[in-house]
């Protein structure tokens, strides 16, 4: 499992990547000050602008042919329902244009307890497998991409890894499930 | 008898390759015979939700150390005195 240890240098973090920087430093103050001007804090804002560009991130990468005229603007309005959701204030209270209007959360963004559990099972279990399935999912690296950068001598090497992480993990969620319940889900 | 591991490919290759009419309908009806098939699909399907929210945790981590970079650079003064000020 050595070479699964050089994937933090072979995945760029989101502090080296300059698009994103930029977007940061344009659109935190605008959801500063409209989270401000409503009496939320600095932390309040830290925590929804960072929700609000991990939803943006996911949506530009769910849906490329999805036009976003003002990464800016969306931002912020992924932000105002954040806002709305956790201020609890009436959704209808709080004026929002036909573009912000469209934005959905999805369902799925807050955990329930039971995931939050087993998530914390498995970052004990395989945190490792956890970044390579990562990777491969989420952050679009190729099987050829991830053979180079980790030091897998080719494609194939990196698929049955994957596939050993796919199965230790399923593994550890069908046993823990098991043992708590929540087939129901 | 399938082994766990080929189970995993398959069920891999049905939610996220890029499966033909013919795998979809294979598989389908393996998983209406095959309880083990069935029971491995639906925890690898959970699994799949639960490496989403790795994914975020992740990025939240990643976005935390950015918010630190940005909060201490000393180039940044004017930035973090516009954005307290918006906190009085």
């Amino acid at each position: 499992m050595e070479t699964l240890e050089q994937i933090d240098d072979a995945v760029g973090t989101l502090a080296k990547n300059d698009e994103i920087v930029d977007i940061y430093e344009q659109t935190f103050p605008l959801v500063a000050k409209y989270i401000g001007a409503r009496g939320g804090s600095f932390e309040d804002t830290k925590d929804i602008f960072h929700d609000a560009l991990i939803l943006f991130i996911e949506k530009r990468a769910e849906s490329p042919e999805h036009t976003i005229t003002s990464n800016s603007a969306y931002i912020l309005g992924i932000s105002k329902h954040l806002w709305i959701r956790k201020s609890q204030k009436n959704g209808h209270s709080i004026p929002m244009d036909h573009m912000e209007s469209q934005i959905a959360i999805p369902d799925d963004y807050f955990p329930t307890t039971n995931n939050r559990r087993l998530l914390h099972f498995l970052r004990i279990a395989g945190e490792r497998c956890l970044d390579l399935l990562r990777s491969f999912y989420f952050q679009q690296f190729s099987l050829k991409e991830m053979a180079s950068s980790l030091g897998y001598a080719n494609e194939h090497s990196v698929s049955v890894q994957k596939y050993k992480c796919l199965e230790k993990l399923r593994n550890t969620v069908k046993e823990k499930s098991l043992t708590y319940d929540d087939f129901s889900e | 008898m399938m082994t766990s591991r080929n189970n995993t490919r398959v069920i891999d290759h049905y939610l996220h390759g890029e499966p033909s009419f013919a795998d979809k309908l294979l598989f389908e009806a393996r998983l209406a015979v095959d309880p083990v098939l069935k029971s491995d699909f639906h925890f690898q399907k959970k699994t799949h939700r639960l490496l989403k929210m790795y994914h975020r945790e992740k990025l939240r981590e990643e976005l935390e150390a950015l918010h630190r970079e940005l909060f201490n650079d000393p180039d940044k003064i004017r930035f973090r005195q516009s954005i307290s000020q918006l906190f009085k």
